[in-house]
């Protein structure tokens, strides 16, 4: 182990990886910035760039865009109220209130201590746990699967704001749209109507983009005469300061490691990753925390829970990759694609025929995430000055950065209908008190919930399989219990509130 | 987390409740049921399989199904919320729809640069969209006119040959490109 590390080490330490990483680093904070623009997106457009570099470089610099982006999406979610990538939806329910109250600096500070640490943490375990935390994850069958949605369902109660009936209305909603075009296994058409503008479902980046970004920039322009009277995003007394930051992110070590760990843990399962974490994490922050009425107000320990969530499962999501070969997002299948293309094989087998190769990725995220601090901690009193921006500028250009992400997603022009459709309605729900993040959270969960709902049923009619397994029994107990401390939770908060 | 905005104006002061809310949200809630009663019927006749006992129509005939319940749950508590409260003083209505005015103009304007999109293409509709969206929003001075022709230039003929000539992604050409 010790001479695969060095050897990694030796191949990566050299000038030209570290330019390339930092480059990369860059990369990845910008793109994920923009509202629209996802990881995803950004390590596509990096893989022909790698194919010239060795093997270790051209991985390296693919997981400092991976690692990059998943903090730069912290950016537009505290300062527009948009979360940059669908990792940092739950980043806007504390950061931009906090933003809002004359903090952003505050704000943004805490969000990259928090990724640092999660990344951190994840890089830690990855080391550490690889091999045995990828034969769990892969264990997990159709069964426990479904009952896990199950439990990352309950995360609705935490999400409903004032009314649980609206909160689960819009939870049903998201499940319900993510049920039009394709049915996940026959390929039927289902409520497409024979139009082209349905015949692909509503893609998931479409509907965040719509929900958040559309609703979020129209509600921004309600104040007419602010607007027109050059009114800017903040107030323009913006305090930066990281070293106070990072004294108030280590005073929650246990949301931090919490956190971390859920994120790692969601990262590992094939097919869950960051989406679903930040709001995992922020859920069992909100159910822990002494103060859950602060969470949704500007609560540092929901930033905090949020950010080291996501940014842990750049580490979980490679756990599957190089243990098992399995990509657990589309990120790792890219990753392993670069692999591919300088010849070496994804497997089981990875760890022991390319040692060295392994221990130096895992040294990449552990210099991607310094990279990441140190370029965020430099470079973010330039991102804050987006906060004195006029709105008159900053409304129109984010909405076409929004049109571009829509249809970049597929090249698709119905896409960018579809945001228009979702946008508008987003602004409806939102004047009429409903709450948004629900909506977004039964779009993701709702294909992996019926696919595996279906697959279960189809290998085995008996449905008391998901209380007879113990891993599937263990994840409905846990769901149970969530749902109860939830409404004994709602039901403590409506009766001080009428106190 | 959930924006709450409907009696309250962007600047945080509260306007005097009146019946429009409750209304609002029973026109609403009552055409969502409507509207997942109808998709209901329809998902009915999605084909089921011989290879699995759910098929393609169970999962979102059940997600519908609570849809219904839950929208005419809440239709029934704002109806009575509607029975509760006195009617507004009058023009609240007209009030708010002039309070809403740069934004229903804001989302009327995005909605035609949407619609152009393939016509004029990427380009030529996001040149205009953000030159015409800045001016609506008060670019109104010389100086501020410039800008917005810069910042117009940059994310439109700037973006487009950034997608177009580094990242190989073409956006709409429209008829002219």
């Amino acid at each position: 182990m010790m001479d695969a590390l060095l050897s990694g080490m030796d191949q990566l330490f050299t000038l030209s990886t570290m330019i390339a990483m930092l480059l990369g680093v860059i990369a990845g904070v910008i793109a994920s910035a923009i509202p629209g623009f996802t990881i995803t997106m950004a390590i596509v457009l990096t893989l022909p760039l790698t194919f010239t570099m060795d093997p270790l470089q051209g991985v390296a610099t693919m997981l400092a865009v991976y690692v990059g982006g998943y903090t730069g999406g912290l950016i537009s979610a505290a300062l527009l109220g948009i979360p940059g990538t669908p990792s940092s939806v739950a980043t806007t329910f504390d950061a931009f209130p906090m933003a809002r109250k004359g903090e952003p600096g505050r704000a943004l500070a805490l969000g990259i201590w928090a990724s640092f640490f999660g990344a951190l943490v994840s890089v830690v375990v990855l080391i550490i746990a690889a091999p045995p935390l990828a034969l769990i994850a892969v264990k997990l069958g159709a069964w426990e699967y479904f009952s896990l949605i199950i439990f990352a369902m309950t995360v609705v109660a935490s999400l409903v704001g004032k009314s649980m009936l609206k909160g689960l209305m819009t939870g049903l909603l998201g499940l319900f749209i993510a049920t039009v075009g394709s049915d996940p296994m026959m390929g039927v058409a289902r409520f497409t109507f024979d139009s082209d503008l349905l015949a692909n479902g509503f893609p998931f980046l479409v509907v965040l983009i719509g929900i958040f970004a559309v609703s979020q920039l129209l509600s921004e322009v309600e104040d007419a005469e602010g607007v027109k009277h050059g009114k800017a995003l903040m107030p323009d007394d913006v305090n930066f300061n990281p070293m106070a930051a990072l004294k108030e992110t280590l005073s929650y070590p246990v949301n931090l490691v919490r956190s971390s760990l859920v994120g790692v843990f969601i990262g590992a399962v094939p097919g869950a990753g960051g989406s679903i974490a930040n709001l995992l994490a922020y859920d069992q922050a909100k159910r822990a925390s002494k103060t859950p009425e602060a969470f949704g107000t500007g609560t540092p320990e929901g930033v905090i829970a949020s950010e080291s969530g996501n940014s842990a499962t750049s580490g979980g999501g490679l756990i599957p990759m190089i243990a098992l070969g399995i990509p657990g997002s589309a990120v790792d299948a890219v990753l392993m694609a670069s692999l591919m293309v300088h010849g070496i094989g994804v497997g089981p087998r990875l760890i022991m025929d390319h040692g060295d190769l392994v221990y130096g990725m895992f040294m990449a995220m552990l210099v991607a995430a310094l990279m990441v601090l140190v370029v965020c901690l430099f470079s973010m009193r330039w991102f804050l000055r987006v906060t004195e921006v006029p709105k008159s500028i900053i409304v129109p250009v984010v909405l076409v950065c929004c049109v571009i992400g829509a249809f970049a997603l597929n090249n698709r022009v119905t896409d960018v209908y579809l945001l228009l459709g979702v946008g508008v309605f987003g602004y409806v729900l939102s004047k009429l008190d409903y709450p948004l993040a629900p909506l977004v959270l039964g779009v993701i969960l709702g294909p992996i919930a019926e696919t595996n709902l279906r697959r279960a049923l189809m290998s085995d009619e008996n449905w008391m399989l998901f209380f007879t397994r113990p891993i599937s029994l263990g994840l409905l107990l846990l769901a149970a219990l969530s749902i109860v401390l939830a409404v004994r939770h709602h039901r403590r908060a409506k009766r001080l509130q009428a106190a | 987390m959930s924006q709450s905005t409907t009696d309250r104006s962007p600047s945080g002061e509260r306007h005097a409740p009146g019946r429009g809310g409750p209304l609002a949200h029973v026109l609403l809630n009552i055409a969502l049921a409507a509207l997942f009663t109808a998709l209901f019927v329809r998902a009915q006749a999605l084909p089921s399989s011989m290879w699995e006992p759910l098929g393609s129509g169970s999962f979102p005939r059940l997600v519908l199904a609570a849809l219904v319940a839950l929208n005419l749950a809440i239709a029934f508590k704002e109806a009575r919320a509607f029975l509760r409260q006195s009617p507004g003083e009058r023009g609240q209505v007209g009030a708010w729809i002039w309070r809403h005015r740069l934004a229903f103009a804001v989302l009327a304007l995005f909605a035609v640069y949407i619609i152009a999109l393939p016509w004029l293409g990427f380009s030529l509709a996001s040149l205009a969209f953000l030159l015409a969206g800045q001016w609506l929003l008060g670019a109104r001075s010389l100086k501020a006119l410039a800008i917005a022709v810069v910042v117009a230039l940059v994310f439109s003929l700037g973006v487009d040959t950034l997608f177009r000539d580094v990242f190989v992604i073409s956006l709409p050409r429209g008829l002219f490109g």
